[in-house]
């Protein structure tokens, strides 16, 4: 039996004591390729592939380790040749003719090793002349192997507290929570001087429920108090429901099963509170979750709004009062993957830093061509990887953000958050400062009350 | 080698064509099937048509793709472009057509036609150093990848040699016979290998978006399926 670091990420007991493991994950893709839409996919990328190694150019951890098993096409050959021999009759009768590949142990670690080496930040995908997904292959063969236990204990534990512990990944209790965001209208009064701006809790018929990643409560206050800030000023109808109140999901990032299960979990909430609407909050994979609603929940499901798409809405509306003196320091944004790479939200977040921000510069490159923050598709939750993340991983990210010479990074997600400060600690980036939009927005706001608070040139209030 | 070459003129190319075109009409039939089929279990039905049509026509027509990675860029629009235009347009083709079929169209002048083959040879060995001098592309490349390259090269040059005699130090019926095998080779292997490309690109990100579409409940589906309902996570 291996140890416990067979991978370079923790796993949990049972994934080392599981036997029989090619024919189960033989069984469990036969399943899902039975079910879901994936087969159309894979038949059409086995046919296609013609190993060019374009992707290897716009792959972030290829440019920095120059290593084979880095190559996007090489890791999805991985399952392709899974795919090939088991499920379609040319690979079946080549087997029988000629013998050949056969799944073993050693091929299952290697698949396991090579997909928690991606983010899966599909930023191949626009190079690949074949249009290969090599995000779709690296997202279905997690699945996969999380079927006979191979995921990283990190993303797993965190699901199973969210779905059969407290009920969230951070396993915050409700009083806790509703302590927090007390504490939170506090300050309002206190830095601010502002009355009356709430954390609503459980008021029903809201036109929006609330889904921020809910670390963000323990992590990201000044997140949060510029998304109620914006909902205060603006008369905004919302609510955070004491049923569930994370837009975490880290299904998207191991097991589409355990993603359908909190993606109705959250559509359950909305529907409880009579909510009309889910918004996320900064949260990018959170969000591109939360798309999958329709998916799972069909048609009828509650509408997706991020809170970046709702804040852009009223700035223009002219609801959101701003005070005379933007922020001075130079803002750069980076874009999280899993909204910007196919180019679903990119404008709505320069047009708000754009109006808040006296010197917003670019990284280049950006929007859907944006390098990956280095922790996507949940490497950043796996701790014992940090030196992978924040080197080779990040490396580009390191050098785009130090290109830009700027004060303020700011990262709507809170994925990305992490990983970039564990970035610029480990990249000598000390004078960034890595902050949420709605930070930033939360500065600028005038709340009419004389001009109190730290105002758009203070320094970020302490964290809670 | 007459009676071979007749052969491959006659039966040989009516095998092989006809192969090809059904075999890539039967893909194309297939995917379409499976996409029609997917959208009709999906549980979200709506698809980004809009960004689908233009990254598929950017791909088509992948001028604004080439100036990443330049040189493997270049040679390969090269080598399609140039490829087909000279097997749809050269005039000694389309005769045979209006010979067998009695259907024809307009020809390029021979003169173009011998640039392009050239070009289309070149591109096609450019195509092969680069593999073989590109690490990535080197590690990742398999048997067929240079093979298909030499068997679409081979009736380019071969082409070339049956049009100039002169410089053709073969016989004209060995060239010829060259010729027609190996683009009879080529139109079998179309749609059974990589080239298939020619009729599944087109889908591809149509395909890929439709892959993200799940039928609802898959999951749940998945899980009983692997009798997994009641396991814990």
């Amino acid at each position: 039996m291996a140890d416990r670091r067979k991978y370079s990420f923790y796993v949990e007991d049972k994934a080392l004591q599981t036997t029989d493991r090619p024919k189960k994950f033989l069984e469990a893709f036969a399943a899902v390729l039975q079910h879901s839409n994936y087969f159309l996919a894979l038949d059409a990328y086995t046919r296609l592939s013609t190993k060019c190694s374009r992707c290897a150019a716009a792959c972030q951890l290829y440019q920095a380790t120059g290593q084979e098993r880095d190559i996007p096409c090489h890791r999805s050959e991985l399952l392709f040749k899974i795919f090939r021999r088991y499920f379609t009759s040319a690979g079946a009768l080549k087997a029988r003719l000629w013998g050949g590949f056969t799944l073993t142990d050693e091929h299952l670690d290697a698949l396991a090793e090579a997909v928690y080496r991606c983010t899966a930040c599909r930023r191949c995908k626009s190079t690949c002349p074949m249009g290969i997904d090599h995000g779709l292959v690296t997202h279905l063969a997690r699945w996969l192997l999380s079927e006979i236990d191979l995921a990283p204990k990190a993303l797993v534990v965190a699901t199973r507290a969210q779905l059969e512990g407290v009920g969230n990944t951070s396993a915050i209790p409700v009083p806790a929570l509703k302590d927090t965001c007390e504490f939170l209208e506090e300050e309002f009064r206190d830095i601010y001087g502002v009355e009356g701006v709430k954390f609503p809790f459980d008021v029903e018929g809201a036109e929006f429920v609330f889904f921020p990643a809910v670390s963000d409560y323990l992590l990201e206050p000044d997140t949060l108090m510029g998304n109620a800030a914006v909902m205060h000023v603006t008369g905004g109808s919302w609510t955070i429901g004491t049923g569930n109140y994370d837009g975490i999901n880290y299904g998207l990032f191991y097991s589409d099963r355990m993603m359908e299960r909190i993606v109705k979990n959250v559509v359950a909430e909305v529907r409880r509170l009579k909510g009309r609407k889910i918004l996320v909050g900064e949260c990018g994979h959170a969000t591109r979750s939360a798309w999958f609603v329709p998916t799972f929940c069909g048609p009828d499901a509650p509408e997706v709004v991020n809170c970046m798409q709702y804040t852009l809405e009223q700035l223009r509306a002219g609801k959101i009062p701003l005070k005379a003196q933007r922020i001075e320091e130079r803002t750069t944004y980076h874009d999280p993957c899993n909204i910007a790479r196919a180019g679903r939200i990119t404008e709505e977040p320069r047009e708000i830093l754009k109006t808040i921000c006296k010197d917003f510069v670019e990284m280049t490159p950006n929007r859907t061509e944006n390098y990956c923050c280095g922790g996507g598709g949940g490497t950043v939750s796996i701790d014992e990887i940090r030196a992978f993340r924040t080197g080779p991983m990040g490396k580009r990210k390191a050098e785009q953000i130090r290109a830009t010479g700027a004060k303020y990074l700011v990262a709507p997600c809170a994925n990305c958050k992490k990983q970039l400060r564990e970035i610029c600690e480990d990249n000598g980036l000390d004078s960034v400062e890595v902050v949420g939009l709605h930070d930033l927005v939360l500065k600028v706001i005038d709340f009419g009350v004389g001009g109190s608070g730290p105002g758009a040139q203070g320094g970020q209030r302490e964290k809670t | 080698m007459q009676s071979w070459i007749e052969w491959l003129r006659g039966p040989g190319f009516a095998f092989a064509f006809t192969f090809m075109v059904l075999g890539l009409v039967r893909r194309a039939a297939l995917t379409a099937w499976e996409v029609a089929r997917a959208m009709r279990r999906a549980g979200d039905k709506s698809l980004p048509y809009r960004q689908i049509g233009i990254t598929t026509l950017k791909w088509l027509v992948p001028l604004g793709k080439l100036k990443s990675q330049l040189v493997f860029s270049l040679t390969s629009v090269l080598l399609h472009a140039a490829g087909v235009i000279v097997a749809l347009f050269l005039g000694g083709h389309i005769a045979l057509w209006a010979r067998g079929l009695g259907i024809f169209w307009p020809a390029i002048p021979n003169g173009l036609a011998d640039v392009l083959t050239l070009v289309a040879i070149v591109a096609a060995a450019a195509l092969v150093v680069q593999r073989v001098a590109a690490g990535p592309a080197r590690a990742l490349s398999r048997f067929q990848d240079y093979a298909l390259l030499l068997i679409l090269a081979l009736p380019l040059a071969s082409g070339f040699l049956v049009m100039h005699p002169r410089l053709n130090p073969f016989s004209f019926e060995a060239a010829l016979l060259v010729h027609v095998a190996s683009a009879e080779l080529l139109f079998v292997l179309i749609p059974v290998t990589k080239l298939s490309h020619a009729i599944l690109l087109p889908g591809v990100h149509l395909v890929s978006e439709v892959a993200w579409h799940w039928p609802p409940d898959a999951g749940s589906k998945v899980a009983a399926t692997l009798r997994k309902e009641n396991q814990p996570v």
